[in-house]
């Protein structure tokens, strides 16, 4: 390995970059943008969201016929949590966004309150507060519930009520939601787009062929590319944090799993990149296809809107996506503070890296058939 | 190995083939495709071979793309490469270049055999690909800069740009550059590593008359530089322009090799002699019975086969000495158009792509 050869391929790729203004444009400007018209859009709004979780800590008829009623409404689906759960540790363990805690002796309570006109019980409604379209929505459903409910009870008297309490310790908005999304979908494009240059255009333009008769070696230019891909990555990450800081007041916290997850994505990436231009020849159609592929996974991962909101049958194909673990990773490394949850999501990034940068690597060839 | 000539006892045309003294090959002719068994005889060759190719062949699934071909260059001259499109050019070019991975045969660079070697040797050569466009966002002299970091051995960037004629656009950036400056900064780049051998795969193709003739320039001054010229062309008038020993390929095989006299001298026509606008019917009949072979075209022009260009002033005698009147004479000799149609009964330059 020449690293004197590496570093002077590095340099002049960054030469290279910084002439083009639409390059340059498209690797930061565009996301800045984004950020700051979905920041204006969206910030104080959140995303639908229908799954909601109840724990029952009464377990009677007329809790059970609360959570029936709420299910009836055909907007919420109903999942159960067990009585034993400590319910903050599970909110925290298993990153729930929205719950509904019935107290313990909720029927005696509502019972009660027909002889004491002073009773009177509250249901807890856990909530995420980045998703503030989401709760909307759900406090809107849970409240025609209760209001039904009290209506049928005693004619109009309020004894069935509503407390709230954030499922997260720091109040977070769609913007703390938005720039990691933003980051991982920068280094994806940045990644898949700049593979397939090298590996379709330089190609064609017999850049490649050229190489192949000079000293530097395959490997020493993948160095270099990867190299200069990183320094991408890592301007795309800083400026998008800068306009986040800057411009909306968003607190991130940069520690090594960020860093991990950013390189690991770069690579990951490239390596779909190559893959793609190994396939297609032709340099338009690799750019339609890196677009088929990264287009879908824009929308589908989770960039712009949590992939809660969406249909079921799409949530399973959003977790199957890598970028999916690259933005929930960022955003629980950077944003939210969770490492166990950034840690496993890092992990699995890392290991979707491995994968396809190790096979783009083995299939990017300089030599003709 | 060396160069073998042998004749052919059948059709007495004579082919080339190579090997190592004392071998026997069994092999068979180009033209009429006898089989026979020769001997190799005579010594090795000395160092002053750059390129050695030896049953060079490059098979695709159904396709012979290259044909068991071998052929020798000289270090310090223009070797041609002529043939049409799909004729098998760019695909033996490139196994040379180690691009592509013969099925069989062995090429060796400046003594090295490539198959091992060929890291070894890339410091000592320089490839142009066909349809070259190096990076959009460098300057010239940054594009030639780029490249002479990758070599240990590095020629002064300057001098390339003087020697060039780039000197005025080396700030230029690479995508503002017009086609003929293009393929000049592209051969300039092929001599970043002061290289012994320099391959030029179609340098010239899709440019002008006057950026064609340009880059002919450059390519003249390499063999003032010393430099070995693998030259790749479709273009008759290039290799008559450029080289000094010219191989023709036609599907795959090398149809014929030499020196542009010897070719023009082996398989050419004729020269002919134009009259022009001679209409006495005894014209023809005098210069027959003088010995000439003459034709006669719709447009009372007559056309005299001449061996050589001295015989044209017999002729001319011969008509003033009969007085016969006409308005004036044209010669034209034999090319490689001519030799290419002979030997393969295509044109070269309407050949298709197989």
């Amino acid at each position: 390995m020449n690293l004197r050869i590496v570093g002077v391929d590095f340099l002049y790729s960054i030469r290279s970059w910084s002439r083009s203004r639409g390059t340059v444009f498209w690797s930061l400007l565009f996301p800045v943008m984004l950020i700051l018209l979905f920041g204006a859009i969206f910030s104080g709004m959140g995303d639908s969201k229908y799954t909601i979780y109840v724990q029952d800590l009464d377990n009677t008829d007329m809790s059970q016929s609360l959570v029936t009623i709420l299910n009836k409404t055909g907007i919420l689906t109903i999942k159960n949590v067990s009585t034993n759960q400590p319910i903050t540790d599970y909110i925290k363990e298993n990153n729930i966004k929205n719950l509904i805690v019935i107290p313990k002796g909720y029927e005696n309570d509502v019972t009660n309150s027909f002889v004491d006109p002073d009773m009177k019980v509250n249901l807890t409604y856990y909530y995420d507060p980045t998703e503030t379209q989401t709760n909307q929505i759900l406090r809107s459903v849970i409240s025609s519930v209760l209001e039904g409910l009290n209506m049928q009870l005693t004619q109009g008297k309020t004894i069935i009520g509503l407390s709230e309490q954030s499922t997260i310790t720091e109040n977070f908005g769609f913007i703390d939601f938005f720039i990691p999304g933003m980051i991982g979908f920068t280094i994806m494009q940045q990644s898949i787009y700049g593979s397939i240059e090298r590996n379709t255009k330089f190609r064609k333009d017999g850049i490649l062929r050229k190489l192949l008769t000079t000293p530097i070696t395959r490997s020493e230019w993948i160095l270099a590319k990867m190299l200069f891909m990183l320094f991408l990555a890592f301007i795309s990450t800083s400026v998008a944090i800068g306009v986040g800081v800057l411009a909306f007041g968003i607190k991130v916290n940069i520690n090594l799993l960020t860093i991990v997850i950013v390189i690991a994505t770069s690579f990951l990436f490239s390596g779909i990149g190559m893959i793609i231009g190994r396939f297609v020849k032709e340099e338009e159609t690799a750019d339609m296809a890196a677009g088929a592929i990264s287009f879908p996974m824009m929308f589908l991962a989770g960039t712009f809107f949590a992939v809660e909101s969406m249909p079921a049958i799409i949530q399973i194909i959003s977790r199957a996506l890598p970028l999916f673990y690259v933005n929930e990773g960022l955003r629980n490394a950077m944003i939210y503070m969770n490492q166990t949850e950034a840690l496993i999501n890092g992990g699995i990034v890392l290991i979707f890296a491995a994968i396809f940068f190790i096979a783009g690597v083995i299939l990017t060839k300089w030599k003709e058939d | 190995m060396i160069e073998q000539r042998f004749k052919c006892p059948t059709c007495h045309e004579i082919s080339t083939f190579y090997g190592d003294p004392g071998e026997t090959q069994v092999v068979t002719c180009t033209h009429c495709n006898t089989k026979g068994r020769i001997i190799i005889t005579g010594e090795k060759p000395g160092n002053d071979v750059a390129i050695e190719v030896s049953h060079l062949k490059k098979v695709y699934d159904d396709l012979i793309a290259v044909n068991d071909i071998s052929f020798r260059v000289k270090k310090g001259e223009i070797f041609a490469f002529l043939g049409p499109n799909g004729a098998g050019k760019t695909t033996t070019v490139e196994m040379i270049e180690s691009i592509r991975t013969p099925t069989e045969g062995a090429i060796k660079l400046l003594g090295t055999d490539t198959k091992t070697g060929f890291n070894q040797v890339k410091e000592r050569i320089s490839i142009l690909p066909q349809e070259f466009h190096s990076f959009e966002r460098f300057t010239v002299r940054e594009t030639l800069t780029y490249f002479s970091k990758l070599y240990k051995k590095r020629a002064n960037i300057d001098e390339i740009l003087e020697a060039m004629d780039l000197r005025t656009h080396e700030k230029k950036l690479y995508k503002n550059l017009s086609g003929g400056l293009k393929q000049r900064v592209g051969v300039a780049l092929s001599l970043v590593n002061d290289p012994e051998i320099v391959f030029l795969d179609e340098p010239t193709t899709g440019l002008d008359p006057k950026a064609r003739r340009e880059v002919w320039q450059v390519i003249a001054n390499l063999r003032n530089k010393g430099k070995t010229v693998f030259l790749t062309t479709h273009y008759m008038e290039e290799a008559e322009h450029l080289a000094d020993h010219i191989a023709i390929i036609h599907k795959g095989k090398i149809i014929a090799e030499g020196t542009l006299q010897e070719l023009l001298t082996k398989y050419g026509e004729k020269t002919t002699l134009y009259i022009k606008n001679c209409h006495s019917e005894d014209a023809k009949l005098v210069l027959e019975e003088k010995g000439f072979e003459v034709n006669s075209s719709g447009n009372s022009d007559l056309m005299v086969k001449i061996d050589y260009k001295e015989k044209v002033l017999e002729v001319l005698s011969e008509l003033r000495h009969e007085c016969i009147e006409y308005d004036g004479v044209d010669i034209r000799g034999s090319n490689l158009e001519e030799v290419f149609l002979r030997l393969t009964g295509a044109r070269l330059t309407e050949e298709e792509e197989p």
